[in-house]
């Protein structure tokens, strides 16, 4: 009898679970892509401006999914995530207006909004009791109706320093990049070696468990949401930056792809568990078959239909399962 | 000896009433330092409750909770925890996606500058793991590796994290069987030698007049009795329990008619064991027929591939006479009725009124005109409710309302409303306060009176052994052994378990 059996431990193999688990199962899948895209045009596929259009792709989309995956390893979901980046680029392209000297202060109020917009979430998730998929679906609604408010139609402008971060490059990777690598360093950071971190996947695997253990639980779903505000607040600039104008329909959708890379990425819809890996995995993915769509001349059109395909064939291997 | 250790924990006159109940009426409690306090009662005594105030989950109506001869208040868990008051839920709060180490520290992770010190966490760790024993377990351990025995010594090792010098158990032995309950004896023994002050719940009572050094006794929300564990043994705690005797807890069996009812013959389930031993069984009308064995022998499988909810790797079933296909729809149909173990998940659906889940599996029965009546329903309720004794306040009551006993007899009442001709029962009294169980025990052999074959699954050796005619013993996947008359006694049917005959495995 080996020590560990008789300290009480079960041995496992290696399956198809444990890959879901650690996030390594959508980065097989990610690499099966790029092989099939090498084979079908490599040429095409390697060349510095398209990994690059990749690379850009992922900027926006990792930011807004970073604050995804918080929440939904605290149990909750944020469906409005799509309209705070929204809000957040309009406010930054109208606010700035091409004035150099108003850039910073923008965006550090932007953060500001989103951390804002964080916090409402978090104290009527945690201290009101509401569900997270029904105030954040009240707060997609509120938001975006404030932006088509402001304007309903492209306004504003951002300044060529700030538009340069998004669309600049050094070789194939575009200076906004740098942005997204910072903020998962922060976020893994985070979820590794702060409290807050080890008490989010208690709150989410078990609030009552969580709570019973001394666990702040209250605070803790507030900072989550708080992050995942200012993680789309941010997302939100970058968007503004790319477009140099900002839209009332800038980050239409985003929050619908955010959880798909979450889940695509392993993570549990129902709280507590998931890989930081495989959501970043996710996003490579989903960036990869948008910009793939272009990159391959398919009709635009068939991008939706092609999500479509890849979240159901990959749900259907690779997504935790609903234990019973 | 009892008043020379100090006081630590005291409950005055606590009271708390919920709507329609007053779960706690005026109870006192006193815990000393350095000893094992059992805190004992039929469900619904108020033991929960109890240990909810002291812990900082609720807060009482009236009375106090003093610390050291100060009156205290807790809000919260967090402040009861502060104050060294920890417990030790029946309901593990173990996180299974996490690591022993992070499990162990959850609430109480040591940081310096904002970040986790790992290196203190882990000294932290392993000195409290080795105090429950598991010196040897890696801390990066996934909880959800451990037995439930070792995660309940995390739990355990959690509250020697928190420096607790009050830790309440909560029925920690449900969980626990054979030699993981004297390691838990050991490590309980081992906290109370170093001064920790033990509140120990448990529905087994042989353990606490083992393991305690005072006991309380609750009934009805109040305190019953109280004193040194040598002024208690096993008669007098029940005595005091359900505040009458209970000796007569197993009806006399009624006589077999000759008539098989139940014949299975060859009956293999599907499973991974290598060599399965295919169950051939008869069960006459009237005959009872208990099913020992451990916990994970396969008791149960062979009961769901009875009743056709689990497949066959060969075999049949015939139900007087007429084969039963596999389904569980068409197992029904031929007159077999399962009353599950997972009561809460498989028996019922617990949002649903006790009405609604009475009639659920016969609802041809209370049509009008193709639809269902609810008037209909009620009366096949109140028929139930009368015939079965169902402490219900009426028809639509939620049924998570009731306790388990009640909720039992649903589940009883939804199966005889199909009239069927096998009733298997599996675990049919886990989590049943003692009153009830006896109840629970004059309905089965009623039902064997009016001509049933009742196959029943129990990890409760009295139970099986007092209510059945014969008791099939399993081992490894199949039955082993079968005893009957005489033969049927504790021994007898850990031997056969167990296998201590010494023949090969």
């Amino acid at each position: 009898m080996s020590a560990a059996v008789a300290a009480g431990t079960r041995p496992r193999r290696i399956s198809l679970a444990d890959l879901t688990r650690t996030g390594a199962a959508v980065w097989i899948v990610l690499l099966a892509a790029v092989l099939a895209l090498t084979v079908a045009d490599a040429g095409g596929f390697w060349a510095p401006a398209n990994i690059a259009n990749v690379l850009t792709a992922t900027v926006v989309l990792g930011l807004a999914a970073l604050g995804q995956h918080l929440v939904v390893l605290s149990g909750g979901i944020d469906l409005s995530i799509g309209s705070a980046a929204t809000l957040s680029a309009l406010l930054t392209a109208l606010l700035i207006n091409g004035y150099p000297i108003r850039t910073a202060p923008v965006v550090i109020g932007m953060l500001l909004l989103g951390g804002l917009i964080g916090v409402l979430h978090g104290l009527l998730v945690a201290r009101v009791g509401l569900p997270p998929f029904i105030v954040t679906l009240a707060t997609l609604y509120l938001i975006q109706g404030a932006a088509f408010t402001i304007s309903t139609t492209p306004t504003g402008r951002v300044t060529s320093a700030l538009s340069a971060v998004a669309l600049e490059r050094i070789g194939p990777v575009p200076y906004s990049f740098a942005v997204l690598v910072l903020a998962v360093a922060v976020v893994a950071f985070v979820l590794a070696r702060t409290a807050f971190g080890r008490q989010l996947y208690a709150v989410g695997g078990d609030p009552a468990a969580a709570r019973a253990n001394g666990v702040p639980v209250a605070r803790v779903l507030v900072t989550a949401y708080v992050l995942a505000g200012v993680l789309a607040a941010l997302a939100g600039v970058l968007l503004a930056a790319r477009a140099t104008v900002g839209s009332p329909t800038a980050g239409l959708g985003l929050e619908l792809s955010t959880i798909t890379v979450v889940v695509l990425g392993g993570t549990s819809l129902l709280g507590g568990r998931g890989s930081l890996v495989g959501t970043l995995g996710g996003v490579l993915l989903l960036s990869l078959v948008s910009s793939s769509v272009t990159l391959l001349q398919l009709p635009a059109t068939l991008t939706d239909l092609i999500r479509g395909v890849v979240i159901l064939a990959a749900a259907a291997i690779f997504v935790t399962r609903a234990r019973r | 000896m009892t008043s020379s250790t100090a006081a630590v924990l005291q409950a005055r006159g606590l009271t708390k009433s919920f709507p329609g109940v007053r779960a706690l009426d005026r109870a006192d409690l006193t815990c000393r330092s350095g000893r094992v306090h059992a805190l004992v009662g039929e469900n619904g005594a108020g033991k929960s409750t109890l240990v909810r105030i002291l812990t900082g989950n609720q807060l009482p109506d009236e009375g106090e909770v003093l610390l050291d001869g100060r009156s205290v208040r807790f809000a919260d868990p967090r402040e009861a925890m502060a104050e060294g008051v920890s417990a030790v839920y029946q309901e593990l709060t173990v996180l299974p996606a996490m690591s022993v180490g992070d499990n162990v520290m959850l609430g109480q992770e040591r940081t310096s500058r904002g970040l986790i010190d790992r290196a203190a966490q882990d000294r932290e760790v392993r000195a409290a793991l080795a105090r429950v024993g598991l010196g040897d377990l890696d801390p990066r351990t996934r909880a959800e590796d451990l037995s439930l025995a070792n995660q309940q010594m995390v739990e355990i090792a959690r509250a020697l994290v928190r420096r607790s010098r009050v830790i309440v158990l909560d029925e920690p032995s449900a969980v626990l069987s054979g030699d993981k309950l004297e390691s838990l004896f050991t490590v309980v023994r081992g906290l109370a030698a170093d001064g920790v002050a033990i509140v120990y719940i448990s529905h087994l009572l042989e353990e606490v007049t083992d393991l305690a050094d005072d006991v309380t006794v609750l009934r009805d929300g109040r305190v019953v009795s109280t004193g040194p564990a040598g002024d208690y043994d096993v008669p007098r705690i029940i005595r005091d329990m359900v505040g009458r005797d209970v000796d007569a807890v197993f009806p006399p069996l009624p006589e077999p008619a000759d008539e098989v009812v139940l014949a299975v013959r060859g009956l293999v389930p599907v499973s991974s064991t290598r060599s399965p031993v295919a169950l051939d069984l008869d069960v006459r009308a009237g005959e009872i027929v208990g099913v020992a064995g451990m916990v994970g022998s396969g008791r149960s499988r062979l009961l769901r591939t009875i009743a056709g909810e689990h497949p066959r790797a060969a075999g049949t079933v015939e139900v007087a006479g007429r084969p039963v296909p596999t389904g569980t729809r068409r197992a029904i149909a031929a007159g077999v009725a399962l009353v599950p173990e997972e009561r809460k998940t498989e028996g019922l659906v617990l949002p649903l009124s006790v009405r609604a889940n009475t009639t659920l599996a016969a609802l041809g029965q209370v049509l009008r005109g193709g639809f269902l009546s609810t008037r209909r329903e009620r009366v096949v309720f109140q028929e139930e409710q009368a015939r079965l004794g169902i402490k219900a306040s009426d028809p639509e009551q939620g049924t998570w309302q009731l306790s388990g006993g009640n909720q039992q007899k649903i589940v009883l009442a939804k199966w005889l409303r199909r009239g069927p001709r096998v009733l298997l029962l599996d675990e049919p009294t886990r989590g049943v306060d003692v009153g009830a169980k006896s109840e629970i025990y004059r309905l089965v052999t009623g039902l064997a009176v009016e001509g049933m074959a009742v196959v029943m699954v129990s990890s409760d050796l009295p139970e099986v052994l007092g209510l059945s005619h014969r008791v099939l013993v399993c081992r490894g996947g199949g039955v082993v052994g079968e005893l009957a008359g005489d033969d049927i006694n504790e021994e007898n049917v850990m031997h056969v378990a167990l296998d201590t005959a010494g023949t090969s495995r």
